[in-house]
C-alpha cells in the first residue's frame, strides 16, 4: 500500500489517537519566504494514546507493520513548544512503510514506552530520553544508554549549553 | 674509545650503558592493543603484512597494559573513555609512552565545536609524547610517528649526574 492507502485504513479501523496527516508539499512560488516541505508523509497522533495506536498498526492483519525500524525525536526549535517523537513502521509482508510522528509539548515529556508492542524500541527510547529528556512511562530500564551516568543537560536540545568542564578535564 | 680501542680480546664489545639501554629500549616499543575509531583500522593496517610494524620491533601488540610501553591513541576520545584511558596509562609500567594519533586525539579534530562529548586532545588527560596528524593519518606517518618516538628515547638518560655542588 502506499501513504494514501494506509491511511485511509487507519481511517477506516478508526485507530486511536489518528489526529490527521502531514504531507511533503512544494514550496510556494509566490512566497519567497515559504521553502515547503521535503521528506517523508507522516500520521499525527496523540501521544495519549501513542501505544495504543502503535498496537493497532502491529495487529490489523492489512496493515502488518511488524517492525519498527527507528524511534528518535527531533527538538524542531528553541520557540518551538513541541518536540516530535518518531517512529518508522515497516511491513515486510506487504512490503510498506509508515512514519509516524507525536507531538508532545516540551513541559510535560512524557510518553507511553513502546516497548510493551515493539521490543526494539527500547534502546531506542533509552536513547531519546539521554538526548532530550523526554520519559517514557513504563520503560523496563530507563538507564543512559551512550552518555555517562552522571551527565547533566540532554545534548539534543535546541537549547542545550555545553559543559565547561567533566569530571576535571576542561572542554574550553 | 681510542684509549681503550685493540686492548681487549676479540668478542668484548664496550659501550655507554645509555646507549645499550636505550637501544633496546627502542627496539622493542611494544604497544598496547587498542583502537578507538578510524584511525585504528590505520594502525591495523601498519601492524599487518604490508607495512609491517614489527621491522621496528613495535609490531607485539599486547593485550595488557601491563606489557605495554607505548599506547597509540587511535582515535576519537570521548568523556566516558577518557577515564578508561587514564586507568589504562596508569596500569602501565613506566617507561611509557603515548601517542596521539590523528586528528581527533591531537585536539578534538572534527568534533572540536560540536561535539559535547569529545575531549578536545587527549593530552588533557595522559601526558603525550608524539602528536601524529592526519585524519587519518596515512600508515606511512604513524611510521614516522615511531620513528620520531625512537629518536626522542635513543636521546634520553637512564644514568643522570648528580647537580654540581654549588
Amino acid at each position: 500500500m502506499d501513504f494514501q492507502g494506509i491511511y485511509d485504513r487507519l481511517r477506516a479501523v478508526d485507530a486511536p489517537g489518528l489526529t490527521g496527516c502531514d504531507l511533503p508539499r512544494d514550496a510556494d512560488p509566490e512566497d519567497k519566504k515559504d521553502k515547503g516541505r521535503a521528506g517523508d508523509a507522516f500520521v499525527l497522533v496523540d501521544p495519549a494514546q501513542w501505544t495504543q495506536f502503535l498496537r493497532v498498526c502491529r495487529d490489523d492483519e492489512r496493515l502488518g507493520f511488524e517492525q519498527l525500524v527507528d524511534l528518535t525525536a527531533t527538538d524542531p526549535g528553541k520557540d518551538d513548544e513541541n518536540f516530535w517523537v518518531n517512529a518508522q513502521l515497516l511491513s515486510l509482508r506487504h512490503k510498506h512503510r509508515l512514519a509516524v510522528k507525536a507531538l508532545l509539548p516540551k513541559g510535560a515529556a512524557t510518553i507511553a514506552s513502546a516497548t510493551a508492542v515493539y521490543r526494539a524500541a527500547q534502546w531506542h527510547e533509552r536513547e531519546c530520553g539521554e538526548m532530550f529528556g523526554i520519559t517514557f512511562a513504563g520503560h523496563p530500564d530507563p538507564r543512559n544508554i551512550l552518555l555517562p551516568d552522571d551527565w547533566a543537560g540532554y545534548p539534543l536540545r535546541k537549547d542545550y549549553e555545553f559543559p565547561k568542564e567533566y569530571h576535571g578535564i576542561s572542554c574550553e | 674509545m681510542s684509549l681503550i680501542e685493540n686492548r681487549f680480546e676479540d668478542n668484548l664489545l664496550t659501550t655507554k650503558v645509555d646507549w645499550l639501554i636505550n637501544w633496546a629500549r627502542l627496539s622493542s616499543i611494544w604497544p598496547m592493543t587498542f583502537g578507538l575509531a578510524c584511525c585504528a583500522i590505520e594502525m591495523m593496517a601498519v601492524g599487518a603484512a604490508h607495512h609491517d610494524l614489527d621491522r621496528f620491533g613495535a609490531g607485539a601488540f599486547r593485550a595488557t597494559p601491563r606489557q605495554a610501553d607505548l599506547m597509540i591513541v587511535a582515535g576519537t576520545v570521548n568523556f566516558k573513555m577518557a577515564e578508561r584511558i587514564k586507568r589504562l596509562y596508569d596500569q602501565m609500567p613506566f617507561p611509557k609512552y603515548v601517542m596521539a594519533m590523528g586528528a581527533c586525539a591531537t585536539g578534538g579534530g572534527p568534533y572540536y565545536k560540536y561535539g559535547y562529548t569529545v575531549v578536545k586532545g587527549v593530552d588533557r588527560v595522559v601526558p603525550v609524547d608524539v602528536y601524529i596528524a592526519g585524519c587519518p593519518p596515512r600508515p606511512e606517518a604513524l611510521m614516522e610517528g615511531l620513528m620520531k618516538l625512537q629518536d626522542k628515547i635513543r636521546n634520553s638518560s637512564v644514568i643522570r649526574k648528580p647537580a654540581r655542588p654549588a
